[in-house]
């Protein structure tokens, strides 16, 4: 027994004593058997306190947090007071541990991968918000549906009966435009199942852009070396080449290596561009005489086939001469490029570079995708204009440089106007 | 689904619902894939799809037998008679739209193997394909989650596949009259859409009989599942 009880059994003394005095007087005053019929009084009332307070117990049990605990003095009030005490301590464990669970299950909810518990027989407990979008699953309708039935694509029963581990399975999308996602198994306890979806559209493109850069560079080569290969061969074999014949071959073959060149020229700038953060080194620019530049870079290009005006009216520009030059240069020859002959280009400056052409235009769903490398709006005809697909990569990556905007706004037929806007701080008086 | 004393009846039943929409996994990527070749000119995809082809008709004959194993050792009754009849003709149709895929892709070879590329405008036949690889998904959605509604909404679906048909054969029939140099090419392009048009009817017999496994009610040739109208 536990000695903190000592005192309860003390407690208990003075009643029993309290009795054995009053059987020992009324032995004396009575006799024996009215001791006996007092003991026995004496002993049903401590029997009916005790039931009493019994009784009260189990009414407070029955609803312990709303009824407050039943006042009761000595043994029976300590007993009291332990058990709310325990009661409170356990309520508070529940709702903690309940906050737990439910922020726990909120993490899970708002995170941007599935998440599908599935049990023995592969049938789904419970998903996340990401996993309903990206599996069509719709809670609490599926819950017990066996995951297999409601996502069909061909493999993927195979792959949840032996996910490898390594590889995982990826869900094609079914229209041209839907989202592609990777699914994972990992198990868990007995026989469950997790399994996770991940939206892998972006990292999908990324790649068939990489492969389609690869393809686009190596084709861009291939053709003028087909050409000049061609000539060589040619000139091997044909012995009795005239003179006359001998020069135009060879121009026809300065004319494919320059375009190489260009073309690697370009590709060693956007490489270099790309690798530093910001220009080597920064001046303060004449825009005067970087449109007059311009303009007669542009009209030699031209061959005053186009008419070309300039006009500069605002402030300098802080910045790399050298690689504003080009960026400028490329949106130029691109406006040449695209105006039939008799078209005119304005190249102008307010603050705000501007070229704009009356040339064959751009439709607007190739606009966003202008600065991608090797982008064709239209495939037949800027490889006959001589450009490498570079140009406007390179503005856009010189433009990213000096935090300028590039705009571009378009019509079919109506012609085209690029412009570049500088933040303020880089504008000088 | 529901409860039986055998545990292992409700494993074999759940087990041939499993694998007809597995198989049904595999058709809707057969038309989707023979529809993108179609319109992109993929002829590795055309291939692939008229080899697959092969793989669907074993398991139409796979899941039959599976079937008839099923009635005859459990005779089910009720719902789950109806269940394994549903299935059983629900292969047929997957089987069917498997063929119409691989014709697709067929077809598509022959119309890309001929150098002359002056084809009469696609993007309506397109159209018409992703409705019916959409009442298709519709179809098997809902025998996956044993849903009338969806049922429903895939048969009422058929009409536009239907619409869609007609208003690429008018199209077509105008391109023929302006050049008939087209002809042969557009006769191909006619049998393409008709091809399409079947997948749509298939897909909305699929979905008459989810309804009636789970109501019991027959719904074929009725106005209430939509008779299956053919182009008129």
């Amino acid at each position: 027994m536990a000695p903190g009880w000592r005192p309860a059994w003390l407690a208990l003394l003075p009643r029993l004593l309290l009795i054995l005095c009053a059987a020992l007087i009324a032995r004396a005053w009575l006799g024996p058997v009215w001791a006996w019929a007092v003991a026995a009084v004496g002993s049903i009332f401590i029997v009916l306190a005790q039931t009493r307070q019994l009784i009260a117990l189990a009414v407070w049990l029955q609803a312990p947090e709303t009824a407050g605990f039943p006042d009761a003095g000595g043994l029976w009030g300590e007993v009291f007071i332990r058990l709310s005490r325990r009661l409170r301590a356990d309520a508070k464990a529940v709702e903690t541990a309940s906050a737990d669970l439910s922020s726990f299950r909120e993490a899970i909810q708002a995170l941007p991968e599935g998440i599908v518990l599935l049990d023995a027989g592969q049938q789904i407990r419970w998903c996340n918000h990401a996993a309903k979008a990206h599996l069509g699953i719709r809670l609490p309708n599926d819950a017990g549906a066996i995951v297999g039935q409601l996502v069909r694509a061909p493999g993927f029963a195979e792959y949840l009966r032996h996910p490898d581990g390594i590889a995982p399975f990826v869900l094609q999308p079914q229209a041209a435009r839907a989202r592609v996602y990777e699914l994972r198994v990992v198990p868990f306890g007995e026989r469950n199942k997790i399994l996770l979806s991940f939206d892998v559209t972006d990292a999908k493109r990324v790649e068939a852009m990489r492969s389609d850069f690869v393809a686009n560079v190596s084709h861009e080569l291939r053709t003028p070396l087909t050409v000049v290969a061609g000539f060589l061969e040619h000139f091997g074999n044909d012995g009795a080449m005239s003179g006359e014949e001998r020069q135009h071959f060879a121009r026809l073959m300065t004319d494919q290596t320059s375009r190489m060149l260009s073309l690697i020229d370009d590709l060693l700038t956007l490489s270099r561009l790309e690798s530093e953060d910001a220009p080597a080194s920064e001046e303060r620019i004449d825009m005067d005489a970087m449109l007059a530049r311009l303009s007669s870079d542009g009209e030699s290009l031209s061959g005053g086939r186009h008419h070309i005006t300039a006009r500069a009216g605002g402030p300098g520009l802080r910045g790399n001469w050298k690689e504003l030059h080009s960026a400028f240069g490329n949106l130029v020859s691109n406006a040449i490029r695209y105006t039939p002959e008799g078209g005119s280009v304005h190249i102008g400056w307010n603050g705000t570079f501007s070229v704009r052409d009356s040339g064959v235009g751009v439709s607007a769903e190739h606009l966003p995708r202008l600065t991608e490398r090797f982008y064709r709006a239209d495939r037949g005809r800027s490889r006959d204009t001589g450009g490498t697909g570079l140009g406007l990569a390179i503005v856009k990556h010189v433009l990213l440089r000096h935090q300028a905007a590039l705009h571009i706004e378009s019509q079919p037929g109506a012609g085209s106007t690029f412009s570049a806007e500088f933040p303020a701080w880089r504008l000088a008086e | 689904m529901s409860d039986h004393l055998s545990k292992q009846f409700d494993l074999e039943l759940e087990n041939i619902r499993t694998r007809i929409l597995q198989m049904g996994g595999l058709v809707e990527r057969q038309v989707s894939s023979a529809i993108d070749a179609f319109s992109t000119g993929n002829l590795n995809a055309m291939q692939q799809v008229v080899d697959t082809d092969r793989e669907v008709d074993s398991l139409e004959v796979a899941i039959d037998e599976d079937c008839t194993l099923l009635i005859a050792r459990r005779q089910p009754t009720a719902r789950d008679l109806r269940l394994v009849m549903a299935v059983s003709r629900i292969v047929t149709d997957l089987e069917r739209i498997g063929d119409k895929a691989a014709k697709i892709a067929r077809m598509s070879q022959k119309l890309y193997a001929t150098e002359r590329h002056h084809f009469p405008p696609l993007s309506d036949i397109r159209h018409c394909g992703q409705l019916a690889i959409k009442m298709l998904q519709g179809a098997l959605d809902s025998l996956a989650r044993m849903d009338i509604d969806t049922a429903r909404q895939a048969i009422r679906e058929d009409a536009a596949i239907d619409a869609g048909f007609n208003g690429v054969l008018r199209q077509l029939i105008t391109y023929m009259m302006e050049d008939p140099r087209t002809i042969g090419e557009s006769l191909d392009i006619i049998w393409i859409a008709k091809a399409i048009e079947r997948v749509g009817d298939h897909a909305s017999n699929i979905a008459e009989n989810v309804v009636y496994v789970v109501s019991g009610v027959d719904i074929r040739h009725t106005d209430d599942g939509g008779e299956k109208s053919g182009p008129t």
